[in-house]
């Protein structure tokens, strides 16, 4: 009787936990600048539906994420030999729910955020930023890479 | 008592269990590619030189007074060309109407092989050379009115060119 009394005690806090494979997140799109020109700084606007990254995240409606990037400070020529300097602004990332009525948050991609999912129970995160080449910057392509890291409640 | 501890242990692990934040990891990359700038490097007017009222006249691209534009740019990079062309020359408050324009680009300063297109307002597509050069030509007609007025007529070509 005991053991059956225990059992029904600790059921509704085990599945508290989230399941195997129910929060997720996903890398869905690059942060590409394409083209830049030596001198000239270039930014991409998080808002930009095609060179902004983007980061699919999903979890368990009215709970809580925590999301913190890992950013790059330089991206590196894929040839090697040089360095590009890149920046992330304040209002360089955007979270969305995924529902209609989900309204964008703006954050700053520098600091640690935390939603809570209150309409959806996945959104994306889309980075923007800015990227400056020296007026003698080695020309070719560089890369660098952007992790974001979730932490789910 | 044992029994008391037990439990209360196991309500403590699966508590902790049940609150137990679940943190997860993914990548994206950030990419750019450095081109140089792009530059002009020189240009030659489109010169019609004289006519005469009532006869239309054409330049075109492998003239010697047709307009050219030398620039320089990323190796190999492509470029968009784009044209704000004048439908008039202008003396005063004459016009001269110029049209039907011609164009072509080349890896070198010549016309022979190059490329033909029309230049308009819509972007033409073409790339630097290897050495990161390219030349563009520009031909056109003008047509002037049995009464045209004499003078010197002139009128702007722009070209911009723009990476992609």
């Amino acid at each position: 009787m005991r053991p059956c009394l225990l059992l029904l005690l600790l059921l509704p806090i085990a599945t508290a936990t989230p399941l195997a494979g129910q929060s997720t997140v996903t890398g869905i799109r690059d942060l590409n600048f394409g083209v830049v020109i030596r001198g000239v700084q270039t930014t991409v606007a998080p808002s930009d539906p095609i060179r902004s990254g983007r980061f699919y995240v999903r979890h368990i409606l009215n709970r809580q994420v925590q999301v913190r990037f890992t950013l790059p400070t330089t991206l590196a020529r894929v040839a090697g030999g040089a360095t590009l300097p890149i920046t992330f602004g304040a209002t360089d990332a955007i979270a969305q729910g995924t529902a209609g009525s989900s309204v964008p948050v703006t954050f700053n991609p520098n600091n640690t955020q935390t939603f809570t999912l209150t309409t959806s129970a996945d959104f994306n995160v889309n980075l923007g930023g800015r990227v400056s080449p020296a007026a003698g910057q080695a020309t070719g392509a560089y890369r660098g890479t952007v992790t974001l890291t979730c932490t789910f409640f | 008592m044992r029994i008391a501890n037990r439990v209360s242990a196991v309500l403590a692990a699966l508590f902790s269990l049940a609150t137990a934040a679940e943190a997860q990891s993914a990548n994206i990359q950030a990419l750019a590619t450095v081109y140089q700038p792009i530059s002009f490097l020189s240009t030659r007017n489109l010169d019609f030189g004289n006519v005469f009222p009532g006869v239309a006249k054409t330049i075109g691209i492998a003239a010697a007074t047709s307009g050219q534009f030398q620039m320089g740019g990323q190796a190999s990079g492509n470029v968009n060309l784009t044209f704000t062309l004048p439908t008039n020359l202008v003396f005063g408050a004459n016009n001269l109407p110029i049209a039907t324009w011609t164009g072509c680009t080349s890896p070198t300063n010549t016309t022979a092989g190059c490329t033909a297109f029309t230049p308009s307002g819509a972007a033409t597509g073409s790339a630097f050379s290897a050495l990161g050069a390219l030349w563009v030509f520009v031909g056109a007609t003008v047509t002037p009115g049995a009464a045209q007025a004499a003078g010197n007529y002139t009128g702007t070509v722009t070209l911009t060119a723009a990476y992609f």
